[in-house]
């Protein structure tokens, strides 16, 4: 076991990946000589150089597609946007390529292209710098879409995403990614991206789904509720959101009668309705209340010290569970 | 460039070959057997031709993208069959009717995809440029045909721009026929030439009478060369569109049709049998042959798609199509 942060668990699984297959390619910008703006990827330009760690101009757009045009040709791209808001100028070469490239081939190849998306606020940067777009992918159909929150979870699943042979767009909080945990160095397995979802505490009264800034804080609220009250709650990462793992949440409702959903990004349009939609349709008759939707408000994220007026605090999600819990 | 009588006789056929099919889709939309907007190349064959010719006679494989009116370019690679059933949306398509022609994408056929929007093969042709040279292939090179209305996509400068920066073996070819979709060049660019676009990219380029066959098939030969020597470049091949920008678009609602009055001055087809009359290399008998023969092979093959099925249900709702590994992602 080893103690290592986000990042680090980042740097590792790419450093195990890179050193197996040679087809993969990381291109975005500062991500050579500088080692990526976050630090993902440390090193690795001293080992792989300017062709396998490759340095864009800022244009998203354009080293989006070429990124599809380098995986037509055989290779395995690693596409990095810095922050996941700067991806709406390759979204084009996302939503439009890459998803639709094995459809339109009738089946025949496969688009094994990756796009990193730091998600999340925690760095005060406002609203071009700080949002977490898992819906904005989530309407594409050929896309998966990976969450892992945990240093544990992004080494794995950054592994998993990027050997995966159709085109991923993995989402992290980059606002988490100082934080470190004990890791298992030597589990190298990889996991599936189906039936990923991760039951983080057992509990009998609430079942609440959650990933990245929102799940420590959903566990803060669920332990002072508990201590309060002597209820149990039942948190769940769901780790990937496309393919979702419905039977684990599923199984969950049906044992606590009540469920929630909880993230970063605004309530109106976001993923959590599709999770609650899905809780709905399959729970009708274990549920005891409406599912209910804890998200970011429905405007800008403010700029500077005001930004975490705009997104869930433990508190809120608190009075949520109380709602729920009555 | 000296051209032999064979050779030039060849190119004569070319051109008439894309004179014909794109004479025999308009009449298969108009008589309803094939749907959709499609955009043929009427006036602009000698590209068409000319881009063929130098795909065949380059010395290196040469993968290509495509624009929307280089059907005959999508039928050679493809095989013209499975080609023209892609276009009918038949089963019996290159890729079982599903993609349609403006989707098509068949890497093995040397074809990179086509898009439905627009700017997008520059940047994906480039991707594909670079992995040939990363690959150390020296046996392949990129050719990437588009408009002059791509050309105003953002999409084109960051191409010729990353393309330029790590000398990826790719021929950027403008297809200027003066019409973006509904706009005039005056209201699409400030400059006439724009294959300076390309030079400000630091790439070499230049500019070429594209309804000429033979400058239009010596300026892509260059080209070629020298981008399969890692030296991206970009040729602009000057030419008129005749028809409005999808079969059955009335054009004369947005553009000046004056140049309809001289179109014998500016038919490829017409100019390159006035120089074949002059060289004494055909005469009218040899023409009438040429395009009775492609009439006939045309008639046939098009008559021959048409009988296909189409696809069924499930095959359009096929869920492996939609992803590789489909575990957790039901389409329903």
């Amino acid at each position: 076991m080893a103690e290592m942060t986000g990042t680090k668990a980042f740097n590792v699984a790419m450093k195990e990946l890179m050193e197996k297959d040679d087809k993969i390619l990381v291109l975005g910008e500062g991500v050579g000589r500088k080692g990526g703006t976050w630090g993902y990827f440390a090193d690795l330009w001293t080992t792989y150089g300017n062709s396998r760690m490759i340095d864009t101009p800022i244009a998203e757009a354009g080293f989006s597609c070429v990124g599809n045009g380098l995986a037509y040709g055989g290779y395995r791209p690693v596409i990095e946007y810095m922050f996941a808001d700067f991806s709406s100028l390759g979204f084009d070469a996302i939503v439009n390529q890459a998803a639709k490239a094995r459809y339109n081939s009738n089946g025949e190849l496969s688009l094994p292209i990756t796009f990193i998306m730091p998600n999340s606020g925690g760095g005060k940067s406002g609203n071009q710098h700080s949002q977490s777009v898992e819906a904005w992918y989530s309407n594409a159909p050929g896309l998966k879409i990976v969450t892992p929150t945990t240093p544990g979870d992004v080494r794995r699943f950054l592994k998993a995403a990027i050997l995966d042979d159709d085109p991923v767009v993995f989402m992290h909080a980059r606002g988490m990614m100082f934080m470190s945990e004990e890791v298992d160095e030597t589990d190298m397995s990889i996991p599936s991206l189906a039936n990923a979802g991760k039951i983080v505490t057992e509990g009998k009264d609430l079942t609440i789904v959650s990933w990245h800034r929102m799940l420590p804080r959903c566990l803060e609220a669920a332990a002072e509720v508990t201590k309060e009250t002597g209820k149990t709650i039942e948190v769940i990462d769901p780790r990937v959101l496309l393919p979702f793992d419905i039977d684990t949440v599923v199984k969950s409702v049906a044992k606590t009668g009540k469920a929630m959903v909880v993230h970063e990004a605004p309530a109106r349009g976001g993923f959590g309705m599709q999770v609650s939609a899905m809780i709905g349709e399959n729970c009708l008759k274990d549920l005891k209340a409406p599912v209910k939707r804890i998200g970011g408000y429905n405007t800008s994220i403010p700029f500077g010290v005001g930004e975490e007026y705009a997104y869930p605090q433990v508190e809120d999600i608190k009075v949520g569970i109380m709602e729920l819990l009555k | 460039m000296k051209f032999t009588k064979d050779q030039m006789l060849k190119l004569y056929e070319e051109l008439v070959h894309v004179r014909t099919m794109n004479n025999k889709i308009v009449e298969f939309i108009f008589s309803g057997r094939i749907a959709g907007a499609i955009h043929p190349s009427l006036g602009q064959e000698a590209i068409v031709a000319g881009l063929l010719y130098a795909y065949e006679n380059h010395h290196q494989t040469v993968y290509r993208s495509f624009t929307h009116r280089q059907q005959a370019i999508m039928a050679r690679s493809a095989g013209i069959d499975g080609f023209l059933a892609e276009l009918m949306n038949r089963a019996t398509g290159t890729l079982g009717g599903i993609a349609g022609e403006y989707h098509l994408v068949k890497i093995d056929k040397l074809m990179l995809p086509l898009s439905g929007v627009l700017g997008v093969t520059p940047p994906t042709a480039t991707g594909f440029a670079w992995s040939l040279k990363l690959d150390g292939r020296k046996d392949a090179v990129v050719c990437c045909p588009f408009g002059d209305g791509m050309m105003s996509e953002g999409y084109v400068y960051e191409a010729m721009n990353i393309a330029s920066i790590h000398k990826v073996p790719i021929l950027f070819v403008i297809e200027n026929n003066g019409m973006a979709m509904t706009t005039p060049l005056e209201w699409e660019s400030p400059i006439e030439d724009l294959y300076l676009r390309g030079i400000s990219a630091g790439m070499k380029g230049a500019s070429v009478d594209g309804n000429d066959i033979e400058a239009t098939v010596e300026a892509l030969m260059e080209g070629l060369d020298q981008a399969g020597k890692c030296n991206p470049n970009v040729i602009e091949l000057k030419t008129v569109r005749w028809e409005g920008h999808f079969v059955g678009d009335k054009q004369e609602v947005y553009r000046d049709l004056s140049f309809r009055d001289n179109l014998d001055k500016l038919d490829p087809v017409l100019r390159y049998e006035k120089v074949l009359l002059e060289r004494g290399v055909a005469n009218e008998d040899h023409f009438a042959k040429v395009k009775a023969d492609q009439e006939k092979i045309m008639a046939e093959a098009f008559e021959k798609a048409a009988s296909a099925p189409f696809p069924k249900k499930e095959d359009f709702l096929n869920p492996n199509i939609v992803y590789t590994n489909t575990d957790g992602l039901p389409i329903k």
